[in-house]
């Protein structure tokens, strides 16, 4: 039995797609069966941000039209044989989605997978309704700014009143610069926490190797880079996500000044 | 006294301060939604507005542990809907 997250945020461009490719590929590398869902629909890019958006035949429109069931609806992964993408139409609209078209398109899902992750549009309208109304779980990004904070703790509101329990809402701070709260100019991880008051799942640092990720659509996780630094920070995510207990400050040890090592590797690294 | 002050450092403004102050703000002064789980049957206050208002007085006052006098209640009609305007006073 699959246990099913949405990844959400209220404000565009945080990370969510990012995050639910690179986390569900770490997730499935770790052994586990991964379905991801695009509920983003209409502006759909979890397949690109995958590299499958050539093989995609079938979307969860066709699934909602009753032309293929969801099972058959989706692509597996080029290289993980246990990750599995259900993609978005880019001709539909959210409206042709209800939240009851989900919950049932994620029931046949369930007992398939270990992991279902939901990638929700932003805002909070319907797509957002969509997205969240299978969901057991949700996964709230937020990036160390004022705006993406207000809308992040709008919709941990909403996300309560929908019947979701405290415990079962995680945060992700995206895009975290160590050098920036060094120097003063950023909020803290504990300014952050102890206004949205949920519980903190990972911290990602902003690191330009997540743009060349996408650029080529291989999460980070994947192609030899498991060893990449931003790499061990979906790993210790997607551990977290499993019930190990792993320090947050584990996170940060990646986000840090690069050392020596690092600066010694870029000078003479080959390309 | 001029050349010491040329490499004197400038002490920069912090903006996490600034944007924390700011967060604080905004979050312990936003609105929560609350689910509703019970629902009064429309028979019961169909006789009179003054039972509709008793009611939610008397809900809000004990969801919020406040005295009903806090608890002020408002109509007001919008597109052809009546909306139910509560303000609860908690100081």
């Amino acid at each position: 039995m699959a246990k099913t997250y949405v990844v959400t945020s209220g404000k565009g461009g945080v990370g969510k797609t990012t995050i639910s490719a690179t986390l569900g590929a770490a997730l499935a590398a770790k052994g586990d069966k991964v379905c991801l869902i695009d509920a983003d629909i209409g502006l759909k890019n979890l397949d690109l941000t995958l590299g499958l958006e050539n093989r995609v035949v079938h979307t969860i429109l066709d699934v909602v039209n009753g032309k293929v069931t969801a099972l058959e609806a989706l692509v597996r992964h080029k290289q993980m044989k246990n990750l599995f993408l259900l993609a978005a139409s880019q001709i539909a609209t959210k409206e042709m989605l209800s939240p009851d078209d989900m919950r049932r398109i994620v029931a046949e899902l369930y007992p398939k997978f270990d992991f279902i992750i939901v990638d929700s549009p932003a805002g909070i309208e319907r797509g957002f309704r969509n997205a969240v109304a299978a969901a057991d779980h949700a996964l709230v990004v937020t990036t160390p700014e004022l705006p993406a904070i207000t809308d992040a703790d709008r919709v941990i509101g909403l996300l309560e009143n929908a019947g979701m329990a405290e415990d079962d809402i995680r945060l992700i701070i995206n895009r975290f610069k160590p050098n920036m709260v060094k120097r003063g100019d950023m909020l803290t991880k504990d300014d952050i926490q102890e206004n949205l008051a949920i519980e903190l799942v990972g911290i990602i640092p902003d690191s330009e190797d997540v743009i060349v990720a996408t650029n080529t659509g291989n999460p980070i996780t994947l192609n030899g880079n498991q060893e990449h630094m931003i790499a061990h920070v979906f790993s210790n995510i997607a551990l977290r996500l499993k019930g190990e207990m792993i320090s947050i400050d584990k996170d940060l040890i990646y986000g840090g000044s690069r050392g020596f090592r690092e600066f010694f590797k870029r000078i003479f690294g080959r390309n | 006294m001029m050349f010491f002050g040329l490499f004197r450092r400038k002490k920069k403004a912090q903006s996490r301060k600034e944007a924390k102050d700011r967060l604080d703000s905004i979050v312990t002064g936003r609105r929560r939604s609350v689910p509703v789980q019970e629902v009064i049957p429309a028979e019961l206050l169909k006789s009179s507005e003054t039972d509709v208002v008793t009611q939610i007085k008397g809900y809000v006052a004990q969801r919020f542990k406040v005295k009903e006098e806090n608890v002020k209640v408002q109509f007001e009609e919008h597109n052809g809907y009546v909306v139910i305007i509560t303000n609860v006073v908690f100081h």
